[in-house]
């Protein structure tokens, strides 16, 4: 079979994202209504950051707009998952009731096929919310407006996002083990909202732990560290869009690894 | 015998969830690490802070209030809504009508075996390990009557609260944004996040006139006073017990109004 190209791709995921608009628009109260549960979400996370950090200078050397760029670093971040990848939540049910077999006939990448089916928008209010946190933050702190530095803030936020799909994919992929994978998604998810605070409170243990195991401090922390503090970057911060994409390669080939798994429910 | 045929839904719960100890054990991981992240923040917060007491609360104290909300949290929640909405979407609603026993108690008493169940595998290990590593800083006397005593109308008037949300959904058939915006909303104004010693002063004033401090703040402020005032008690009872009626009644004849509204699909 001829290799396939990305123009081939590109030109199937709109296809498949314009169907799947359509069949939303026809639920338009639901969607109305997601939406604003949405945004209520963020709203809701904002306040409870401003109302633990107002009373505080500075926690553990980051300042109160340091802190917010964290913030609306991790919600850019944490919105491709949440766009493009949130298919992964049906997954346990399309595994467990059989209707699973009917990605593994289509002579397209099964991955990639299963992924497109849903293009979640209400991501896309997070994204406003997080792009708006950031760059408030950012005037504050008095950063420079330089190509380099945006060129690099872009770079960084894509295979920042990387870390978080790979971890949804991971406990998603779950399922073709233990058929609910509810509990692990729900606890994956968790995860995210740990992103925002800077690595320096934990105790090294934890550390290690929030940086090798489940690597939530590359959602947010080590990649802002490039653009927040230029004048001392780790070595971790440099090497973390290669953990990103080293990441997703993982989960990838292990939700691939449960999907050729797959033997269906015999029905 | 009228309560015989309520001990019998409560004993159905109790089984039902015990037999998903799998979910119970990835819930408790998942609070593991919740907790170790609310530990190390705070403490790094209390540290930068320079002083031991913020807002009248201790590091301890802090600490206790949001493992023990935690704790409450998963004792309380039911996640009704989800229910209802499920049962709305499918029809099974229809089956639930028809039995000789009001929704509104059944829905409740099916729920009170996991109450029972997660009070001894989730509330009493993490009490019990609260008083054990902060080294009995939680006060052991009248005040645990009084706790017991609050926890009795924060019950009710969550599921009330959970109830009327559910309600609307006849109306919405859209369930997961309406029960997210309640989740973001109880979670944060109920103190269950944040104690709502920290709130800002007209925030905080704003938010003692609405029931969901009722549900977490009131129980754990009781718990964690020492030496009680009684009148002091007594309001803050009489308080729970207000709100508790009203809603009752809200979402009492909220539903019998809305009953009549009802579509089914198919059923």
């Amino acid at each position: 079979m001829k290799k396939k190209g990305i123009n081939f791709y590109l030109h199937i995921y709109f296809k498949i994202l314009a169907q799947d608009i359509k069949s939303k628009m026809s639920y338009r109260a639901d969607f109305i209504i997601s939406t604003i549960g949405m945004i209520f979400t963020n709203i809701a996370g904002f306040v409870s950051f401003w109302i633990l950090f107002r009373n505080f200078p500075s926690i553990n050397g980051w300042s109160y707009y340091e802190m917010m760029f964290l913030y609306g670093f991790s919600l850019i971040s944490i919105t491709p998952v949440q766009c493009l990848f949130d298919n992964n939540w049906n997954l346990r049910m399309y595994v467990y009731s059989g209707d699973f077999i009917k990605y593994c006939f289509r002579p397209i990448n099964l991955f990639f096929y299963y992924q497109s089916e849903i293009f979640d928008i209400k991501g896309l209010g997070q994204l406003a919310f997080g792009l708006a946190t950031m760059v408030y933050a950012w005037t504050k702190i008095g950063l420079a407006c330089t190509p380099l530095i945006i060129l690099k803030t872009i770079i960084f936020l894509i295979t920042a996002s990387l870390i978080m799909i790979a971890v949804m994919n991971a406990a998603a992929a779950t399922c073709f083990w233990i058929t609910n994978s509810f509990f692990v998604m729900d606890l994956a998810l968790k995860f995210r909202d740990y992103a925002k605070y800077p690595i320096t409170i934990f105790s090294p243990v934890f550390r290690f732990i929030f940086t090798f195991i489940i690597p939530v401090a590359f959602i947010a922390y080590y990649p802002s560290l490039v653009i927040l503090r230029p004048d001392n970057i780790p070595v971790l911060s440099w090497i973390s869009p290669a953990f990103g994409c080293l990441f997703f390669w993982l989960s990838y080939k292990l939700w691939m690894h449960g999907a050729t798994k797959y033997s269906g429910t015999g029905s | 015998m009228k309560l015989k045929k309520y001990f019998a839904l409560t004993r159905c719960g109790i089984l039902e969830s015990l037999q998903f100890r799998a979910s119970l054990l990835v819930m408790f991981a998942g609070n593991l690490v919740y907790l170790t992240v609310v530990y190390f923040l705070w403490k790094s917060i209390y540290a930068s802070s320079g002083t031991n007491s913020v807002n009248g609360m201790t590091f301890h104290d802090t600490l206790i209030y949001l493992v023990l909300a935690t704790a409450l949290f998963n004792f309380m929640e039911m996640y009704a809504v989800w229910e209802i909405g499920r049962n709305i979407q499918t029809g099974k609603i229809v089956l639930d009508l028809l039995k000789p026993i009001k929704y509104r108690s059944y829905l409740f008493w099916s729920y009170s075996g996991s109450f029972v169940v997660n009070f001894f595998t989730t509330f009493l290990p993490t009490f019990i390990t609260v008083c054990i590593v902060t080294n009995s800083a939680v006060p052991l006397g009248i005040n645990l009557l009084y706790f017991a005593l609050s926890i009795v109308p924060a019950v009710i008037i969550n599921y009330s609260i959970d109830f009327i949300v559910g309600t609307i959904c006849l109306y919405t058939e859209s369930i997961w944004g309406i029960n997210i915006m309640k989740q973001v909303i109880v979670m944060l104004f109920s103190g269950a996040t944040i104690p709502i010693a920290f709130f800002p002063k007209t925030l905080k004033n704003i938010v003692n006139y609405l029931p969901f401090t009722s549900i977490y703040n009131t129980p754990l402020s009781i718990l964690l006073n020492g030496n009680p005032q009684n009148a002091n008690i007594l309001t803050m009872l009489g308080i729970q017990v207000i709100w508790c009626i009203a809603l009752l009644i809200v979402s009492s004849v909220f539903w019998k109004i809305s009953l009549r509204q009802i579509t089914v699909n198919g059923g």
